[in-house]
């Protein structure tokens, strides 16, 4: 073999089909427990699911979100039960997509969706507010114009739970759960990290 | 071994009436000799007294018993079962709250049989236990949560519908209560009875059913009503002001003393963001037992009142306008040079600085004694108590209310003015026996728990004392009253502590002046002088009195040791508070410094200080709000507020503390102290101050008083230190091993969580001692400096005039202090301004009948001096031949009806219908 034995490998290489995408026209897939920018859901009936109580502020390690909670109207409620997110503040300078907050959540309000492109020119751009990352009528995140998305990527805007969580139905425990999606619908639940081969 | 229930059984005495005799769970309390006992706590042998609780016994040697209802501070009930414990030879299970330890006991905390128990409990108790957590005020910090995980079972098998009640309903206007959250541990209304006694709140119903109730159109306007959500072991009451405002991690907290009133009771401050939320209070032994009002738990909100001044302002054009610090300090210099100029030190007067802390008192007292050169110069306001009487008499603290023979209060309405001092005189006469003789000219909080309460018109308090005093002393007989009084004291030996105050501002001080000088004839007479505004007595003690320099030394006394300590002292004694304010009126001052003072709304003589303030020349306001005074002001200058600074304090017994900083102002406003350094330095002399830790060590260099008390004295002294150090020295106590507060904000919070942590207790000991001794002799002697000044005493002979007698037709006005009044620290805070009362006018219903109106009728009352109208209503409070008008609440008007200069004030009171 000798030194020519390289030259195979590129030889080799040549004739094979390059791994590129030609992003940002194409991407490709994410895993499906991809950590993105995070959206604050909303019930069927439009209520906030948020409820201002700041665990997800107590457990975010980077300390970069900063939540407070006022009475609801009770003529005008934004969310069920006495008490809503009245602030709602994530530092994305800051954020390291840990999903602990998502974790912590007990109404599943905070959630993590795909999305991961945007750069910010100013820093107010790169601490998103309560309006920001609230979803839309459709459950869909509300894009900024500094956010870079193609079509379908804000789909799933659901959180992977785990079965300990909150929220966890005695049924799932020990089983992988997604959260419900407005607008977009129950995914099956995954079968878990030890799921076989053959599923 | 003794069985605890073969503890013998107290007999109620025959002639003790059933109300009086204390309630059932008395009787397990043994009333044995005080011995040693020894016991056995899961398997370690510890010794306790004689009576001693076994759930505190067990705390105290390191074995946490979960529970509820029991609280340190009040009678054991055992209603929540939370505690229970296996006693070898008991049957069943015991509430350790309510047992006692005996000799030979054999407890375990740990058995399975106790976890068991513990675990059945807590089941049980979660079973109505909403799941609020992420809601609930109390979510973070909980009792219940923490037992929970600590020695809860895990999971319910309670399966059914939880019980429902109707979300938070209001039980006052601070306080809001959720039935569903509640465990019926009867805390909060074992606190409203027992602590407080104001028994508004009860259990209603039973069973499930169980609910927390006030009674109908009788809401729980208790003034201590926010103690009961510090203590309640679930987020069953949480405080309106509070309310969803920060969760427990997000807060950071400092150890502090309330400046509300005078008592200047422990709390831990704390802020979320910059914000203060909350005050807790700190279980300090020797002044509050962790008790805290309403007014000073939730005056934190004027700290961060919309109205605050935020940047100093000049006048231009007649217009107070905003502009930069060394802009306002030049012209507030010019102004002051400019009067002292033409027309020297004496047209220079300064009011006010009870506000403020001793660091504060001391560099204005240094500015304007020491730099301007006058001693025009007083706290008060013509409300108080002249401070030869205040700074000179023999001294008690409010721990020797508890060992008092007996306790005389004259005067004043301890719960409205100091209603944490009102909670320690109500306990040493209610719990501990001690005679409580009153003299007031009507009956106010005390008067329920008074031995015998002697009444008397507005200017026969002196007359009155006197009599008192004799009996006291000894001649019996010319008062039925006070020979009642005197004979309450047969058998008890030790000092009679007197709580003297104004409990009348439309009578003359000379009054009360009269009674402390027939009170302090007796040899046994201790004092303490009750005056309410926050730190009034730390800026008398630190020469913010006419005729007085810091320490406690009189003008004459102190002159060589001033001079040589500051380089120059006032040459004679200056004006107090009234002087200054007529000399104003006449066009003598020239320059007028407001130091956090309102005399428009305080002075109880209204017409005087309006003309004094339209008449002042150059004037500068130290303050933090725009007041009807502080409007009329040439300079503004803003300064931090309590909250917003460090430094100490002192409180009516002379106890000097810290107060922490928790928050940084919004604005530029400086501390009062840095900007009476500032001003000296524009006249010419350098203060060389920089940080309060510089002044408290210039105050215990050079006052006389506060010799020793330096700042790291007042670091380490958990509980602070009673000036002068040297006849207290046994009281120090050096602080404890800071606890973090979260695990005792339900608790009794220990104080001390500033304090330098120390390495053991031996050390600390040894410390302790060490530094006793050395603050004893190290008054700083620099070489050639004088021998130090003697501490004023206060021998007497001020005697006041005979009142004029009181025509038929005429009542005499009594006006005194309420706990939510016109003042800047209720009006500005959002949740305190809602229970400021509406001023009526109290008279007696022989009265009432005599001019022939009805309640509610308004009433057109005149004086010598003024006029208003005014609604009446009749109360068997007040005494034949007065009439009760609150002093300073909006709109009452009080103080257009009083003439300092005359004795008493005489009121024609007309119907209008």
């Amino acid at each position: 073999m000798g030194k020519f034995s390289g030259f195979g490998i590129t030889l080799k290489q040549v004739f094979k089909k390059p791994v590129t995408t030609r992003y940002p026209k194409e991407k490709r897939p994410k895993p499906e427990r991809f950590h993105g920018r995070h959206v604050l859901n909303r019930y069927e009936d439009g209520m906030e699911k948020c409820i201002g109580c700041e665990l997800c502020a107590g457990v975010c390690p980077a300390r970069c979100i900063y939540v407070r909670g006022a009475d609801n109207p009770p003529d005008a409620p934004v969310s069920p039960g006495e008490r809503y997110g009245f602030v709602y503040e994530i530092n994305y300078l800051r954020c390291i997509h840990c999903d602990l907050c998502v974790e912590a959540c007990p109404t599943e309000a905070i959630t993590e969706t795909k999305l991961f492109e945007f750069s910010f020119a100013h820093r107010a751009d790169a601490i998103y507010t309560k309006n920001e990352l609230l979803v839309d009528d459709e459950g869909h995140a509300k894009r900024q114009p500094w956010e870079l998305w193609l079509g379908g990527e804000d789909d799933e805007t659901s959180a992977w739970m785990r079965a300990t969580s909150p929220s966890g139905a005695a049924a799932y425990e020990g089983r992988i759960v997604w959260s419900s999606e407005l607008g977009v619908g129950y995914r099956q639940p995954e079968q878990g990290q030890r799921r076989k081969k053959a599923d | 071994m003794t069985d605890v229930n073969d503890v013998p059984k107290v007999e109620r005495p025959p002639g003790v009436p059933m109300s009086q005799w204390p309630s059932a769970y008395e009787y397990v309390l043994p009333t044995g000799a005080p011995g040693t006992v020894t016991l056995t706590i899961d398997g370690r042998e510890v010794k306790a007294q004689t009576g001693d609780l076994l759930i505190k016994v067990a705390q105290d040697h390191g074995t946490y018993i979960p529970r509820f209802c029991y609280h340190e501070r009040m009678k054991p009930v055992g209603m929540c079962r939370m505690c229970l414990v296996e006693v070898e030879g008991m049957r069943g299970m015991q509430i350790s709250c309510a047992t006692v330890v005996a000799d030979g006991m054999v407890v375990h905390t740990q058995s399975d049989a106790a976890r068991q128990a513990q675990d059945g409990v807590l089941e049980l108790l979660l079973i109505n236990h909403p799941l609020d957590c992420p809601v609930c005020d109390r979510g973070g910090e909980c009792p219940l949560q923490d037992t929970t995980l600590a020695f809860g079972p895990g999971e319910s098998r309670f399966v059914e519908e939880k019980r429902h009640w109707e979300k938070p309903i209001p039980i006052s206007e601070l306080v809001l209560l959720d039935r569903e959250r509640c465990i019926q541990c009867g805390r909060c209304t074992r606190f409203a009875d027992e602590i407080a006694g104001d028994a508004l709140i009860a259990f209603g119903s039973r069973g499930a059913h169980t609910e927390v109730i006030t009674f109908p159109g009788d809401p729980f306007t208790s003034y201590f009503s926010g103690n009961t959500v510090q203590i309640c072991p679930v987020g069953a009451l949480t405080a309106t002001p509070y309310r969803f405002r920060a969760r427990p991690w997000d807060l950071s907290a400092v150890e502090t003393s309330c400046t509300t009133c005078s008592v200047h009771c422990r709390g831990a401050l704390e802020s979320s963001s910059n914000r203060l939320v909350r005050l807790l209070g700190v279980d300090s032994e020797p002044v509050n037992h962790g008790w805290l009002c309403d007014k000073g738990r939730f005056g934190y909100e004027v700290v961060h009142s919309e109205d605050r001044v935020r940047h100093p302002m000049v006048r231009k054009n007649g217009e107070l306008v905003e502009c930069s610090w060394p802009e306002a300090l030049d012209v507030a210099a010019e102004g002051l040079k400019r009067a002292l100029e033409l027309n020297g030190p004496k047209s220079v007067a300064l009011l006010g600085g009870a506000r403020g802390t001793n660091e504060d008192a001391y560099v204005w007292a240094r500015f304007a004694k020491g730099v301007v050169g006058t001693d025009n110069v007083d706290a008060q306001l013509g409300d108080g108590i002249p401070a030869e009487v205040a700074l000179g008499l023999p001294e008690a603290t409010i721990a020797d209310l508890d060992r008092a023979a007996a306790i005389v209060v004259v005067g004043l309405d301890l719960k409205e003015e100091v209603p944490v001092l009102y909670l320690r005189v109500k306990r040493a006469a209610e719990e501990l026996g001690v005679p409580l003789i009153e003299l007031a000219p009507r009956d106010q909080g005390l008067t329920r728990y008074a031995s015998t309460s002697i009444r008397s018109l507005p200017g026969e308090q002196g007359e009155t004392a006197r009599r008192l005093a004799d009996a006291l002393g000894g001649a019996r007989g010319t008062d039925a009253g006070a020979d009642a009084a005197a004979a309450l004291l047969e058998g008890r030996a030790g000092d009679i502590v007197v709580v003297l105050g104004r409990g009348d501002l439309a009578e003359s001080a000379a009054s009360t002046v009269r009674a402390a000088t027939e009170l302090a004839r007796l040899p046994q007479a201790r004092f303490i002088v009750a005056l309410r505004r926050g730190n009034v007595r730390g800026a008398m003690d630190l020469g913010l009195a006419p005729g007085f320099l810091p320490g406690r030394v009189t003008l004459d006394a102190g002159r060589e040791w001033f001079g040589h300590a500051w380089g120059s002292v006032p040459a004679t004694v200056g004006l107090d508070a009234e002087g200054i304010l007529r000399a104003a009126e006449q066009g003598r001052i020239h320059a007028l410094m407001l130091l956090g003072t309102d005399p428009h709304d305080d002075c109880p003589d209204h017409a005087l200080a309006e003309g004094a303030l339209n008449a002042a020349g150059f004037t500068i306001a130290i303050d933090a709000f725009v007041t009807d005074s502080t409007k009329r002001a040439d300079v503004f200058l803003p300064v931090t507020m309590w909250g917003e600074k460090a430094g100490s304090v002192t409180n009516l017994e002379g106890r000097v503390q810290r107060v922490g900083q928790k928050v940084s102002p919004d604005g530029t406003a400086m501390p009062d102290w840095r900007i009476a350094a500032e001003l000296a330095l524009r006249l010419g002399v350098d203060f060389d101050l920089e940080q309060p830790e510089e002044v408290q060590d210039e105050i215990a260099r050079v006052a006389p008083a506060y010799t020793g008390i330096d700042s790291t004295l007042l670091r380490r002294a958990r509980d602070g230190a009673v000036a002068p150090v040297a006849d207290h020295r046994d009281e120090l106590v050096l602080g404890p091993v800071s606890i973090p507060l979260t695990d005792a904000r339900w608790e009794p919070i220990r104080p001390g969580l500033d304090a330098v942590e120390l390495e053991d207790a031996k050390t600390a000991n040894d410390e302790a001692d060490a530094l006793r001794a050395d603050r004893l002799t190290s008054v700083a002697q620099s070489a050639g400096a004088p021998p130090a000044p003697a501490l004023h005493r206060f021998t007497g002979g001020v005697t006041d005039t005979a009142p004029p007698a009181r025509d038929a037709y005429a009542l005499r006005l009594v006006t005194g202090r309420t706990l939510y009044d016109g003042g800047i620290t209720v009006a500005a805070s959002d949740s305190l301004s809602e229970l400021v009362a509406d001023p009526v006018l109290l008279i007696s219903p022989q009265d009432r009948d005599r001019i022939g109106v009805e309640d509610g009728a308004e009433v057109r009352v005149t004086s010598a001096r003024g006029s208003l109208t005014l609604a009446v209503r009749a109360d068997a409070a007040i005494g034949t031949g007065t009439a009760y008008l609150p002093f300073n609440l909006p709109g009452s008007g009080v103080s257009d009806l009083v003439d300092l200069s005359t004795a008493v004030t005489d009121l024609r009171v007309e119907s209008l219908s």
